[in-house]
């Protein structure tokens, strides 16, 4: 077993904090957990790196051996705590939500001029209770990560002082395209509205401005509301989350305006002209989950991943390919519109196929495939996620303009 | 889109498809050079082109002139496939049986789009050849050929300015790996494709 990406990544951790630690240290502290002691990876290099955090933290928070601020109150801005710190900080609590754990006294967001940072009080650091909208004195927290956000930990040894502060704080919206995860605030329009996917889920949908668009979501809780499709809102505090690569916005903890007016929006569209190269399995027609909310795919047997069997499904056509320009290779999904527009063959005579040609959903498959496979198209859509969703796909047409530019060219210097 | 610097990097490591180069047949017949990227069993192996360019996967379009079916017990199909400027010889075995069942389907003559791997043997003369093994092949109709001889011609001028700019990795090893091939050979055919459609 390899222990050198782990300790790296653990190396880095504290080189960020000015601090080096002997990689071959580190891996052979995680290989005697891993080999004798049979924990799993994972867990070897979380405690390594908590083992690192106590040997640095606690005597430079103490002995003073710590080399920033030596001198007066030692406060640090919130936008400067990296994981690892032991920060004292002063700030604004800006939201507070539901602890998600009994061992959680309080959890929320607190903010200064340069940022804001998600902090976790436990129950056992027996802190006085913080009011949204005061500022306080906060001594010898922590700040770690959790779900690659970092995070302010209040434990039994920070103090907490309210302090009389009034200033208002005004953050700056970030670009969307710039958002990475943490606390982050956006002006944005909310430009689609989805399906909720969770009985928990109050709203999800897209916000959009010049530079991008983000997934946005709000957990159903008492006193939050819906945001309106088309309407512009200023965004302070969400927290951006990363899940497979993906960012999203979660809204709970945001302070949200409304604003008048209206801003331009990324499309987000782009156009790539190129063949298909390659229609993959479980294009053509599909069925899928009828349950509310589902929409899954089915298997053949009928069966969906959540819902099991679903004799009562419900037919669908889409394809799923590559469109290839040459240079790169695009994947693409096509759903039911613009697949019956680019085959020429609609819902109900996929269906009249599917259920009376010996070779049933496969002959769709097959007819699909001989009319749009090694075809040029020019596909218009937005790309998430390495993938385009495509809204228009239509097929090139020859043009004697552009044969006649390319005669030009190819004989222009010979 | 992929412009987005912080993209990439969040994409990093995820999966990408070798793209399929246009090349015309009498530019494919030249390759002499097949190399690997990587040392793993299942890193791309890429048939270098002489105007500079690495192809781990190509599209063309042309007509299917003559298949015929080969072996007893490991059946496969061979087929020529002409361009403007010359013939593809493609091939679809028991691998490739998805391949090999649109090719056994196909009448000949008719225009077909073939995406596929190019390969490269050496005879035991020495001489070598270039086959292409199929991955999928339909017919098609005559525009998507038309189309076809300008995304091809297109593609080749745009490898002959790179390699006239020189500076590319897979250039600069095109012109140790080739040194007797002038691309503008390449240039003459493209302009020759292109003057066969009739306007």
């Amino acid at each position: 077993m390899d222990y050198s990406e782990a300790a790296e990544r653990i190396s880095r951790k504290f080189s960020k904090s000015g601090k080096t630690i002997d990689v071959k240290k580190i891996e052979g502290k995680l290989r005697r957990l891993v080999d004798e002691f049979g924990v799993q990876p994972q867990e070897a290099e979380r405690s390594v790196t908590n083992e690192f955090n106590k040997e640095f933290n606690i005597p430079a928070a103490g002995s003073g051996a710590g080399s920033k601020g030596g001198s007066g109150n030692g406060l640090k801005k919130i936008a400067e705590g990296v994981p690892g710190d032991w920060v004292t900080i002063e700030g604004k609590v800006v939201a507070l939500s539901a602890p998600a754990s009994p061992s959680i006294a309080q959890s929320g967001i607190i903010a200064d001029e340069s940022g804001a940072i998600r902090f976790v009080a436990w129950a056992k650091s027996n802190a006085p209770p913080m009011a949204e909208g005061s500022w306080y004195h906060i001594e010898s927290a922590v700040v770690d990560e959790f779900k690659g956000i970092p995070n302010l930990k209040i434990h039994s040894g920070t103090t907490v002082k309210e302090i009389s502060e009034d200033r208002s704080l005004i953050p700056t919206p970030v670009p969307i395209k710039d958002l990475h995860p943490g606390i982050a605030g956006v002006r944005a329009k909310m430009i689609q509205e989805w399906d909720a996917s969770h009985e928990r889920m109050l709203q999800s949908g897209l916000l959009g401005d010049e530079t991008g668009t983000i997934k946005f979501v709000i957990w159903k809780e008492p006193g939050r509301e819906k945001l309106v499709v088309g309407a512009v809102y200023t965004i302070f505090y969400a927290q951006v989350d990363e899940f497979n690569g993906r960012l999203s916005l979660n809204l709970n903890t945001a302070t949200i305006m409304q604003e008048e007016g209206d801003i331009p929006v990324s499309s987000g569209e782009t156009a790539i002209r190129g063949s298909i190269v390659h229609i993959a399995p479980g294009s053509g027609i599909i069925k899928r989950c009828p349950v509310e909310g589902c929409n899954r795919a089915l298997s053949r047997q009928n069966y969906c991943p959540i819902h099991e069997i679903q004799p009562k499904f419900v037919y669908d056509l889409r394809i799923k390919g590559w469109l290839d320009d040459g240079e790169k290779t695009h994947n693409i999904l096509l759903q039911r519109d613009v697949v019956e527009s680019l085959t020429g063959i609609t819902l109900d005579a996929a269906k009249e196929i599917a259920e009376n040609n010996p070779l049933g959903m496969d002959e769709v498959f097959l007819q699909m495939r001989d009319r749009v496979l090694g075809r040029y198209v020019i596909c218009n859509g937005r790309e998430i996620d390495g993938r385009m969703l495509v809204n228009t796909c239509e097929r090139l047409k020859f043009e004697t303009s552009d044969h006649a530019a390319l005669l030009n060219r190819a004989g222009g210097a010979s | 889109m992929s412009a987005n610097p912080q993209d990439m990097s969040r994409r990093e490591g995820a999966f990408e498809r070798e793209p399929a180069r246009r090349v015309f047949a009498t530019e494919l017949r030249e390759c002499r050079y097949q190399f690997k990227d990587g040392v793993d069993e299942k890193s791309p192996t890429f048939v270098l082109l002489p105007t500079g360019e690495r192809s781990n996967r190509i599209f063309i379009v042309g007509t299917l002139t003559e298949k015929t079916r080969q072996g007893e017990q490991n059946i496969f199909y061979r087929g020529r496939v002409v361009d403007p400027t010359g013939t593809f010889f493609v091939m679809a075995g028991s691998y490739q049986p998805e391949a090999m069942q649109q090719l056994a389907k196909i009448e000949t003559p008719a225009f077909v789009a073939v995406i596929g791997k190019p390969s490269l043997y050496q005879k035991p003369d020495g001489s070598f050849m270039n086959s292409v093994r199929v991955e999928s092949i339909t017919v098609v109709d005559k525009d998507t050929r038309d189309l076809w001889v300008l995304d091809a011609a297109k593609q080749t001028l745009d490898r002959i300015d790179a390699f006239n700019a020189g500076t590319a990795p897979d250039v600069v090893k095109a012109k140790e790996q080739y040194p007797a091939i002038d691309p503008a050979v390449f240039r003459r055919a493209a302009y020759d494709a292109l003057a066969q459609i009739k306007m």
